[in-house]
């Protein structure tokens, strides 16, 4: 079997955005809490903001970073908590040579993932592991139509693979397991602007295009230790997503950068998986193949990064208040997730004229949840209650950017 | 060089995405080989006791051992009521998870019967491979008790579907019965199931009328049997059909219709002696195995006049014993003959479907007429509540679940005294 080569074994987890999207892809956007859309400056501009390309100097851009991320647990009253995950992550940009008005670049990225897994009771019933793993391919170009504006696109080429497994055979009424693994390649694109009104204020907006994962594979579902294998698929989006940006920077040396993200969740109605043959068997049927409803909702990510340019160091701090997507309503062990606050720091050395490294610190705070007894979807939350505490993110980005 | 470059970083990110092509293919669920039949259940130990404490069906702090439900299903043979050899099935379930020293002994079996069913799905292993989850009464008694159940599907279901089902027809009832307890004992020794040769036998409603079938076959055959339990049978069918055609009404026309049905297949003759029309055309299409009781319910008249013909009526009504239903139906009866084995008839008092009554009388015959050695009726509702002058009633359908639960008893103390756990 093939296998992610740069990415092996990267089983990506909720990460600094709400959900399962993961906005930061370099040192600088780590650093500014993804507030790095209007100002940008390294290679990672291909994947920022395309349209920033054609404001690049004369060279060619190179940008690599490697990110580690370590997710704590999240408990689950103090019944059950998730495994602490550890995650290297890596990313790659790219910023051709400009070809009169044109320029192109391409960025390899992880635009989002997740992974929850539950050993305990209740939460291994329903999500003994939730993985899902994207790898993007990010081709772009950019056309300076002046010295003010400037357009760009891309496509966006997406490699998606899923795990799921749940397991209540142990220490539950409810002996059903589901063992299900699947990948798909699906494309979309992404367009950018940028207005610079003044040599010192920037106007960015860019749009990524929503991609529905279809992963497609095998499923084993399970009553006791009688198990049955169908070929299976399931749809998760891979959500589109407004950014707005503006930026203003003073005396060539400080800057400072607010966005404003809306990510269209609200596309995510249900998890419906699909299977080859009809699941006849009716506790099995009623537990792995009736729809789930998720009826997530749309969100507003607000952010604000400084960035300080100080002779070869540059000096960069972000802070973001983001949204959960999921209602109390459908909120459920695979990921359990909240609103969250983002704090971000890093600098940039400038080591020779053509060489900087540099590096991000990231913590992802996320608010503890409570969801009352009745008003659940999911039967354990529905009678129980649910208290989830713990969770959030640290990352820490180490990159090398090079241009020549 | 730096064009070079480019197109090598190119070559590199689609590399990286190609090589991404394929997630690793799921491996097939395990499945357990064995010979002869086919897992279609199997729940640990653990499982059973959190799915009975959730259903309520025990104590949270209960402290008996709950043992693991592993189920089988059972092809074999058996003849049907006209001599010929028809392939059938049957469902085994075994307790897991148990202790060392009942693997040691082996496991007792006990044969049990199951009541009327008329859809397919109503099988033991019809159930059992489309939902494989523990069903009816192996719960109680292997789960509970430790018991190695056997469920014969009966001819007409399982394997055997499309046949006609001889309703309370004795031969091939009591042969569909010996027949698997025969081919279970043949699996076990296949399949490294201990066994340590004690047989019980019930059945519940239709089944307990097959389980004494069984039973007196089993006696002809010399093969022993540590202890019967008949449940709710209708072992004299001619005082059941007599008194049933003498009611106005009846309840439920689909078990005497599926009853007239039977027999006039199975003895040659024009069912229309017996049922009226447009009914008489319709026995065959409702009692094919796809209907379940309150289909075919729905399709019958609950006047008795309306459904059977005033000939039968008339004739059974009077136990005419020059009317062929009336010998059929006496040629069928299980209460006529002596048990050397120890038998109880369980059942509750208050059935409102099979007359308290006829266990009492089937009792009494069997010791009286036929010289049973020890035989003897145990109401349900006094054993449970171990009070002689209770009140309480249960009908036929609500006794069943108690009914198990006393026989289980019984039988667990027979293994307790004879085989030692």
């Amino acid at each position: 079997m093939k296998k992610i080569v740069l990415l092996s074994g990267a089983a990506i987890s909720i990460l600094s955005a709400a959900a399962y999207k993961l906005p930061e892809q370099s040192v600088n956007s780590m650093a500014l809490s993804a507030a790095y859309v209007a100002h940008t400056t390294q290679a990672d501009t291909a994947y920022f903001n395309p349209a920033n390309m054609a404001f690049m100097g004369e060279k060619q851009y190179l940008d690599g970073a490697l990110t580690l991320i370590n997710l704590p647990s999240i408990e689950y009253y103090n019944i059950a908590k998730t495994k602490e995950e550890n995650i290297v992550i890596p990313s790659l940009h790219y910023v051709a040579a400009p070809m009169g008005d044109f320029r192109w670049g391409v960025s390899v990225v992880v635009p989002g993932g997740l992974s929850k897994r539950w050993d305990e009771q209740p939460g291994k019933l329903f999500a003994q592991e939730f993985t899902l793993e994207n790898v993007e391919l990010n081709p772009v170009f950019s056309y300076k139509i002046n010295d003010q504006f400037a357009i760009g696109g891309g496509l966006r080429v997406v490699y998606s693979s899923g795990v799921v497994k749940s397991d209540g055979r142990d220490g539950t009424p409810y002996p059903i397991a589901r063992d299900m693994k699947g990948d798909t390649f699906e494309f979309g694109y992404n367009l950018a602007l940028t207005y610079r009104p003044t040599e010192d204020i920037n106007v960015g907006v860019t749009y990524r295009s929503n991609i529905d994962l279809e992963e497609e594979g095998q499923a084993n579902l399970y009553l006791g230790s009688i198990g049955t294998q169908y070929d299976a698929s399931v749809t998760v989006p891979l959500p589109a997503a407004l950014n707005i940006a503006v930026s203003k920077t003073w005396d060539k040396t400080f800057t400072l950068e607010f966005g404003y993200e809306r990510t269209f969740w609200s596309t995510y109605k249900q998890l419906d998986f699909q299977y080859s043959q009809p699941v006849t068997n009716p506790i099995l049927k009623q537990a792995f193949d009736n729809p789930i409803p998720k009826h997530w909702k749309d969100t507003n990510t607000y952010k604000i990064g400084a960035t300080m340019v100080m002779d070869k160091i540059t000096v960069m701090m972000g802070f973001a208040i983001d949204e959960t997507p999921i209602p109390d309503e459908t909120l459920s062990f695979e990921l359990p997730d909240s609103d969250a606050k983002v704090f971000s720091m890093g600098f940039r050395y400038q080591q020779t004229e053509n060489l900087s490294w540099g590096a991000a610190f990231l913590y992802d705070a996320k608010e503890a949840r409570s969801i009352a007894k009745g008003v659940s979807d999911n039967p354990v939350i529905n009678a129980n209650g649910a208290s989830f505490s713990g969770g959030g993110a640290y990352l820490t980005t180490l990159g090398l950017s090079y241009e020549f | 060089m730096k064009t070079k470059f480019a197109y090598l970083l190119i070559a590199v990110s689609a590399f990286v995405l190609m090589g991404c092509g394929g997630a690793d293919s799921l491996d097939q669920p395990a499945k357990e080989e064995v010979t002869g039949g086919e897992v279609v259940v199997d729940f640990s130990a653990e499982t059973m006791r959190n799915i009975l404490v959730s259903e309520k069906a025990i104590p949270a702090d209960y402290n008996n051992s709950v043992f693991g439900y592993k189920a089988y299903k059972i092809p074999y043979e058996t003849t049907d009521e006209e001599g010929n050899r028809i392939k059938v099935s049957g469902l085994m379930v075994v307790p897991t998870g148990v202790p060392a020293i009942m693997k040691q002994i082996g496991f007792s079996l006990v044969s049990d019967s199951h009541g009327t069913i008329f859809a397919n799905a109503e099988a033991p292993t019809v159930i059992a491979e489309t939902t494989n989850s523990p069903d009816g009464a192996p719960v109680i008694l292997t789960a509970l008790s430790g018991f190695v159940t056997l469920q014969a599907d009966y001819i007409g279901f399982g394997d055997s579907v499309g046949h006609y089902h001889p309703y309370l027809l004795k031969s091939s009832s009591a042969a569909t019965t010996v027949d698997f307890i025969n081919a279970a004992r043949a699996f076990a020794e296949n399949n490294g199931i201990p066994l340590n040769g004690q047989l019980f036998v019930t059945g519940y409603s239709e089944g307990g009328h097959v389980a004494m079938a069984a039973l007196q076959a089993l006696e002809n055959e010399g093969a022993p049997v540590a202890f019967a339990a008949p449940m709710a049978g209708p072992y004299m069918l001619d005082r059941m059909g007599q008194g049933v055609l003498a009611a106005n009404t009846l309840p439920v026309p689909s078990f005497i219709a599926d009853v007239a049905y039977a027999f006039a297949v199975r003895y040659g003759v024009n069912v229309n002696t017996l049922v009226k029309e447009p009914y008489a055309s319709a026995l065959p299409g409702l009692f094919d195995g796809s209907k379940t009781r309150p289909e075919i319910d729905a399709q019958l008249t609950h006047v008795t006049a309306d459904l059977f013909t005033s000939d039968a009526i008339s004739r059974l009504t009077a136990l005419d014993n020059t009317y062929w239903f009336t010998q059929t139906l006496q040629l069928n009866s299980t209460a006529y003959w002596g048990p050397q084995t120890p038998t109880r008839l369980v059942q509750c008092m208050g059935d409102d479907v099979i007359p308290f009554a006829m266990s009492t009388g089937t009792a009494s015959v069997m010791r009286d007429n036929f010289g049973a050695v020890d035989i003897g009726v145990i109401p349900v509702e006094v054993a449970i509540t171990g009070d002689a002058n209770t009140s309480l009633r249960l009908g036929h359908a609500d006794c069943a679940t108690p009914a198990y639960g006393v026989v289980s008893k019984i039988f667990a103390d027979v293994r307790k005294a004879t085989i030692g756990y």
